[in-house]
């Protein structure tokens, strides 16, 4: 059985954001809901001001957090490594969000943040859906019980790690390589298209696998080890990059 | 004048309606019903003052979520995810165990001058919780999934899961306990068996309570085994303070028309005692809470420095409790009714916004936001989220109003009080 | 458009198993579901049968985000088109994107898209005027403007009529208005954008080494990338190209190093070794300081460059050379601009201008002259100045002073040209006798390439203020295609003032500021609903082009813009009709540029237009020059084996009139009076790179500039939420765009952290909400460009800032390329 996980190399990541907007695209995902958001932080005096920034999906932890807070078992972890949500037993308590350590876990019914009207409302639903996005994925790849496709109301959504792409990858993959026709249809959206190649996606229960190296070569690292709660996404933060030693840019 | 008076069987209630019903006519009959009775009191503009504000919150808030759903709140993931709705159903739910805890005092623990108020703890520990879980349900995006998803789920991992199982085996008791008294069975076994038990459920849903904050590491202001210990003691507060509101509601906030063994409890200074120990506690432990969080330099701990800069949190460990602390040790003030009441409505006023803040500054911080979150989250309740605390404070005062009409809140185990002095005797 | 281009071209059975709900632990089976949120309780709860479902289908185009052309696939199921990811094949993009190759979808779908033609039926024109659009036909919309058209002919004064484009490609795109201009007769026919986009480093190409031409760098095997003003991995293109390099160069062994020049930090001076933050409009001053370093310490390409005849000569600060002791090789004019100019350019010198350290100076440019290969590049932070084409030929100088030019690593070399078919149709067989009359050569409306910008290749900025001159004459009709200059030009307001007096035809596909004072919209297709080829961006110098297939039939009843030339042209009177006949619709033309693959395939097979619509992409490596140790190599099918006389080199590779890379530019000495007088420089320095003190228009008291984002796609995404809710993240922008002030800066001023601005100045005033930032200088604001849209639609307005960037923006050009100095200017910034 595979585990899967990714590697992020900070030193190659450029910050640009096509991640973010390529998983809302894959995932049809509501503006701002941003799965995989692109974190940026500043310090420092002028003119020795760092910047930094890291990308940051769903990290799909060994020791989910939010997995044991969930009072109806709706968001699971699945033995390939996934943490899903099944939206068909979420009942929109947002405990989940409340003790996940990544903040990485959206409601689905807020107001907009990006300003003019609320897009749910232009592209309404006439069905469950929450909304109802012209250019939203096939029907036939959407799966509420994997969190996957237009979420209906008032449910807490995440990073699937593209589902609905890997689950499909034949058994055996050590690693997924949007570089390898075989396998780009199997790759999360967010590893397809980062253009630095800063993203790697594989099996981390495979010691061969190109993740297993790059963690074992490039010392990757987990953000917030300390919590315990185990990601199976690694940073690798080499020279130029680094992961934020803060949650936010906190003036107080 | 057509007395309205505790049946003794549900049974009775049916036959009696109906012949009310038939006595007077349909309109009148459902002015009757909806006045509690023919006669003016002050239970009965509780009740209606309560039906109006609740109708028009109640009413509120469900247009705006059926029309936008809980897009209406000022909750987001980027910010506060749990608003004030949720601090408005922990304060109930303290408030509703910390009167079960009053209740067991005399109960339990066999402290038979409490005995007046323990029957109003009752009624006013279910009727608070029931405004809790309204205002919680509301809340919730699928509040009816939760019926079936919790028990198929048993996800016996979650916090939330046992304070859901603790809570609901409190209401049930606090239904039987309740329905024992009305019984006026105060001392079968079988009764000492579920005030006992009723008050083992209480400690465990207060502290699950605790725990759903306190479990979290990653929301450090709440992490700790502090949390659930500070739920269940200043739940004690919360329910000492609302007793004593409610029972001089009941007599026109008038120590005098009280019935002898009630005036005589409150004029004790054992009350006050008991309150002023309760309130020190409460202020002994937000301060130290408070104390350690601003020392200490752990990220995440910036929402105290806030609360430091905050008005209202000052008014709330000065006005709301320091000062009812002094008034009820202060041997001059302590038995005043004054004294109490204001007091009681200090301590109130301060846990409601104590809850508040506690649940607000704990998602000061928020969860990697860097440069999209410029400094401390912003949060306000939006109009909504006011009118469903409006609405669950009316589900309280309006219930109990309910409440004082029908049953006789002040009953006692000696049988009824000497003197028929709720409202109406004195309207 | 005929049916048989919407033929799936390679279709792939995607996941169509239905997952068979192995929900894992499936609640949906229990059947209990008792409703969900409050707001869903009349509605039906069920999810929609997963099953089945419509194959997927991969459709090739290619983007329309920036001028880079990535070659895209388009993801379309049930007509529906769901995704877009870049394709694997193609050498520009290779299975990449950048975030904005992805708005595709969105704009597609965007619900404030033009439906149909329309007309204008409020004669008033204004911002704040409803032009009170009615649906009509196109048969009637075309016969309008050719109605106007031949009218416009037959009072002789076909010149009336202007047609200002921007973001349009390829030969059956931009390409068919060459004819048109000639067979209907205006000089106006393409008056394009350039001026306002980077004309500068075209130029500074043009006149040192005889490229009027973007270049091509070699990054995957470069050592060493110097970087002036461009936002490499913001908005330099092609920004996805950019980005694979970036990988590469950054993990590649010796991994590249990286400096970058810029007034403020950002993602591409983070994530390099080294950011200098410049004094803006002192870049050339910077490079002149690294050319003196990397002379004086010895540095330079002997081979490339040439030597000293004596090698115990050297270069000596303060210290002129006697020319004749130094054999110049393939940099022409050396020795001189070492002594009029360069030899008193040391670090402490430009210290002074810069702010930079003397110190980190030199580093920098010991560091630059002793990694082989390097590239120094530069754009508009560099070059959008009064003396931008100076600072931009000292910075290239740089490149030939290291021997970079033409070599691996290096600056790779210029675009090589596709090889497409001549269509059958001439337009030359179709010129009528008005066509042909010498009347017809009348000076273009924009003044470009006259007496008054004699080296600009388009002037768009000065059409708003020639038309209110009536200078050289007064227009009838403007056409405007895929630019909003009322918008994007310096002093934009002018162009409402000019756009009243005049008929305006907009044939964007949305809702915009032209459109508002548009008297007349023919309404383009949507990218993904195009058949379009086009050449790409300079990449790696060979010869890339692409092909737009649809994606998806047009949503609405819309027409691609070179139709709508063709259909114009076809009522057109006389001769001109039937040229545009005889070429029937653009695919025809496609199909007979196409023609050329067969005697000249792609690398990757495409030899006909159907192969080409199933790749995607055609491309022929490599590029057919190097030039390696001093000397130039031609490739000759196998390696560069074909070694290249001087002679040979003059007329196929450095075209200029020495033959050899000029820091003694030519050019400019034929035009030393026109730069003495516009940059009141002596007219005998005129020819060499130098630094002259930029002039900073507007009267201010702060530095302002107006940087591209990594997220910004050029003209359409204001109206993306997808967009305004990621926009600007080093800033935290989200909804709005923040003005970037230091805080001492802001404080000075009484402005907080998250307060609202006025930015004002002699040409304006617009709003914004400022952000402390300690990344910038304390004597610069920046606020990115593209902007405080006001008319495209229902998201993009009501943020922050409140207008374009163009509105405090002076229009003043650079002289020689006419570029307009978009970060010269200064302006006030004060609390509201």
């Amino acid at each position: 059985m595979a585990k899967w996980g990714m590697v992020i190399d900070l030193e190659k990541c450029t910050g640009c954001q096509a991640c973010t907007i390529a998983c809302g695209m894959e995932n049809s995902r509501l503006p701002g809901e941003h799965w995989q958001d692109v974190i940026f932080f500043n310090e420092g005096q002028y003119p020795s001001v760092q910047m930094k920034w890291f990308p940051r999906p769903c990290q799909h932890c060994e020791n989910p957090s939010c997995v044991a807070v969930c009072p109806v078992r709706a968001t699971y972890k699945t033995e390939e490594g996934f943490v899903l949500v099944d939206w068909e037993r979420c009942i929109g308590c947002k405990y989940c969000m409340i003790a996940c350590p990544y903040g990485v876990r959206f409601y689905t019914e807020e107001k907009p943040s990006y300003g003019g009207p609320d897009v749910k409302q232009v592209f309404k639903s006439n069905d469950a859906h929450s909304w109802n996005p012209p250019w939203k994925m096939p029907d036939s790849r959407e799966d509420w019980n994997h969190g996957v496709g237009v979420q209906p109301h008032d449910v807490v959504s995440k990073c699937t790690f593209c589902y609905h792409r890997v689950s499909k990858a034949p058994k055996g993959t050590a690693d997924l390589d949007p570089g390898n026709p075989a396998q780009r249809e199997f790759t999360p959206a967010c590893v397809v298209t980062c253009s630095p190649g800063a993203r790697f996606f594989g099996d981390l229960s495979n010691p061969r696998s190109r993740v297993s190296k790059l963690i074992a070569d490039k010392e990757g690292v987990r953000l917030l080890d300390q919590l315990g709660n185990k990601p199976q996404v690694y940073y690798l933060t080499g020279s130029g990059g680094a992961v934020p030693s803060s949650h936010a840019n906190v003036k107080a | 004048m057509f007395p309205i008076s505790e049946p003794k069987h549900f049974a009775e209630i049916i036959p009696y309606l109906a012949n009310l019903w038939r006595e007077e006519g349909t309109m009148r009959f459902i002015g009757t019903v909806l006045n509690l009775g023919h006669g003016r009191s002050a239970a009965g503009l509780w009740w209606k003052l309560c039906l109006a504000t609740g109708l028009a919150s109640g009413g509120y808030a469900l247009y705006m979520l059926v029309t936008l759903g809980h897009a209406s709140f000022n909750t987001s993931s980027d910010g506060v995810n749990w608003g004030m709705p949720i601090a408005t159903y922990v304060f109930f739910a303290l408030t509703s165990s910390g009167l079960s805890m009053i209740a067991s005092i005399p109960m339990v623990f066999g402290f038979e001058q409490f005995n007046p108020i323990a029957k109003r703890c009752i009624w006013l520990a279910i009727i608070t919780l029931i405004a809790g879980f309204a205002v919680l349900a509301l809340e919730l995006g699928h509040p009816f999934r939760m019926l079936w998803a919790m028990p198929t789920g048993l996800q016996v991992r979650s916090p939330m899961f046992w304070m859901g199982v603790f809570y609901s085996i409190d209401l049930v008791l606090l239904l039987i306990k309740f329905y024992l008294l009305w019984q006026q069975d105060w001392d079968s076994p079988f009764s000492h068996f579920i005030g006992a038990a009723s008050f083992v459920a209480v400690i465990l849903a207060s502290g699950m309570l605790g725990l759903v904050f306190g479990s979290v590491v990653m929301r450090p202001m709440w992490f700790g085994s502090f949390t659930s210990i500070y739920y269940m003691l200043t739940a004690a507060l919360c329910g000492a303070a609302a007793i004593v509101v409610t029972t001089y509601m009941a007599y026109h906030f008038d120590r005098d028309r009280m019935p002898e063994p009630l005036r005589s409890m409150a004029g004790s200074h054992e009350l006050p005692m008991v309150f002023a120990t309760l309130i020190g506690i409460a202020l002994v432990m937000i301060l130290t809470r408070f104390w350690t969080g601003l020392w200490s330099n752990l990220d995440g701990f910036e929402g105290f420095h806030q609360l430091a800069r905050d008005p209202l949190f000052h008014l709330e460990v000065w006005v709301g409790l320091a000062l009812p602390f002094v008034m009820m040790i202060s041997p001059s003030m302590q038995r005043r009714e004054g004294a109490q009441l204001t007091a009681a409505f200090l301590v109130l006023a301060a846990m409601f916004y104590n809850r508040y803040e506690f649940i607000i500054s704990g998602q000061f911080v928020p969860m990697f936001k860097g440069s999209w979150v410029n400094s401390l989250v912003p949060y306000t309740p939006s109009l909504t989220e006011w009118s469903l605390t409006v609405f669950g404070f009316s589900i309280a005062l309006g219930l109990y109003a309910l409440g004082e009409k029908l049953f006789h809140l002040s009953a006692t185990p000696s049988g009824e009080p000497a003197v028929e002095q709720t409202a109406e005797a004195a309207a | 458009m005929s049916d048989s281009i919407l033929n799936p071209n390679v279709t792939r059975r995607r996941f169509l198993q239905a997952t068979g709900a192995a929900g894992a632990l499936g609640a949906a089976g229990l059947g209990l579901d008792l409703g969900g949120g409050l707001s869903t309780l009349t509605k039906a709860h069920a999810q929609p049968a997963g099953a089945a479902g419509g194959e997927t289908v991969i459709t090739k185009s290619f983007c329309h985000q920036c001028p880079a052309r990535c070659g895209i696939d388009v993801y379309t199921t049930n007509g529906r088109v769901h995704a877009i990811y870049g394709t694997l094949d193609n050498p520009l993009t290779q299975g990449k994107l950048c975030p904005k190759g992805h708005y595709g979808v969105y704009l597609l779908y965007d619900p404030d898209r033009f439906k149909s033609p329309m007309k204008r039926t409020n004669p008033k024109k204004g911002r704040d005027e409803d032009p009170k659009f009615v649906p009509i036909s196109w048969d009637e919309a075309l016969g309008i403007v050719a109605g106007r058209l031949n009218a416009l002919r037959e009072k002789n004064e076909s010149h009336r009529f202007a047609i200002i484009t921007g973001r349009g490609w390829g030969a059956s795109d931009v390409g068919i208005l060459g004819d048109f201009g000639k067979l209907y007769g205006t000089p106006n026919f393409n008056l394009g954008h350039s001026s306002i986009c980077s004309d500068a480093s075209e130029t500074v190409k043009h006149i040192m080494d005889g490229h009027h031409a973007y270049s091509a760098y070699d990054y995957p095997n470069t050592n060493y990338l110097l970087v002036f003003g461009a936002g490499f991995l913001e908005s330099f293109r092609p920004f996805t190209g950019n980005m694979v390099a970036w990988g590469q160069m950054r993990t590649k062994s010796p991994k590249t190093r990286v400096t970058v020049v810029d007034v403020h930090v950002n993602t591409t001076g983070t994530a390099a070794d080294r950011l200098l933050l410049i004094k803006p409009g002192t870049d050339g001053a910077l490079a002149l300081a690294m050319g003196h370093v990397i002379l004086t310490e010895g540095l330079w390409d002997r081979a490339f460059a040439g030597d000293f005849t004596d090698p115990a000569l050297k270069f000596e600060a303060g210290k002129e050379i006697d020319p004749n002791t130094f054999n110049e090789k393939w940099v022409s004019g050396l020795a001189e601009w070492w002594n009029v100019v360069l030899k008193d350019c040391t670090p402490e010198w430009a210290e002074k201008i810069t702010t930079i350290d003397a110190a980190d100076i030199r580093t920098v440019a010991m560091d630059f002259g002793s990694t082989k290969p390097a590239v120094a590049l530069f754009e508009r932070g560099a070059s959008a100045h009064t003396n931008g084409v100076y600072n931009g030929m000292a910075i290239h100088a740089l490149n030939a002073l290291t021997g970079n030019m033409f070599a691996k690593g290096g600056l790779r070399g210029y675009q090589m040209k596709t090889a497409w078919a001549k269509p059958d149709v001439k337009a030359e067989e179709f010129m009528d006798d008005y066509a042909k009359a010498p009347e017809r050569k009348k000076p273009r409306l924009d003044g470009a390439k006259t007496e008054k910008w004699p080296l600009a290749k388009n002037m768009i900025q000065e059409i708003a203020i020639n038309q209110l001159k009536g200078d050289p004459y007064k227009m009838d009709t403007i056409l405007f295609y895929m630019t909003g200059p009322i918008f994007s030009a310096p002093d934009c307001k002018k162009w409402e003032e000019a756009l009243r007096q005049v008929y305006v035809i907009d044939t964007s596909a949305y809702p915009g500021e032209t459109s508002v004072f548009a008297d007349l919209i023919l309404p383009d297709h949507h990218y993904l609903e195009r058949l379009q080829v086009a050449d790409t961006y300079p990449f790696q110098g060979y010869p890339i082009s692409m092909i737009r297939t649809p994606a998806v039939k047009p949503l609405y009843d819309t027409k691609v813009f070179g139709d709508t030339i063709i259909e114009i042209g076809k009522r057109i009177k006389g001769p001109t009709g039937e040229y545009y006949k005889r070429l029937g619709n653009t695919e025809n033309l496609i199909r007979m540029l196409c023609k050329g693959f067969e005697e000249k395939p792609g690398d990757n097979g495409v030899k006909d237009f159907e192969s080409f619509k199933a790749k995607g992409v055609w491309y022929r490596k490599p590029y057919a020059f190097l030039q390696k140790d001093g000397e130039f190599y031609e490739w000759d099918g196998k390696g560069y084996d074909k070694h290249l006389t001087p002679e040979e080199v003059k007329q196929k590779v450095m075209p200029t009139a020495t033959g050899k890379f000029e820091v003694k530019v030519t050019e400019l000495e034929h035009y030393a009076e026109y730069v003495a007088k516009r940059l009141g420089i002596a007219p005998e320095r005129a020819p060499f790179p130098q630094w002259i003190e930029p002039r900073h228009p507007g009267g201010g008291d702060l530095h302002f500039v107006s940087p591209k984002l990594a997220g910004q796609a050029e003209g359409r995404s204001a109206n993306l939420p997808h967009v305004s809710a990621i926009i600007q993240p080093t800033q935290g922008g989200k909804r709005n765009v923040f003005l970037e002030i230091h805080p001492e800066t802001a404080k000075k001023r009484g402005i907080g952290d998250g307060d609202r601005v006025r930015i004002k100045n002699d040409v304006g005033q617009i709003e914004a909400i400022a952000r402390h930032f300690n990344g910038i200088r304390p004597d610069t604001v920046a606020l990115p460009m593209i902007h405080g849209h006001w008319a495209q639609g229902r998201w993009a307005k009501g943020r922050s800032p409140t207008a374009s960037t163009n509105e405090v923006t002076a229009n003043v050009s650079e002289p020689i390329s006419g570029l307009a100095v978009f970060h010269s200017g200064k302006v006030f910034v004060e609390k509201i």
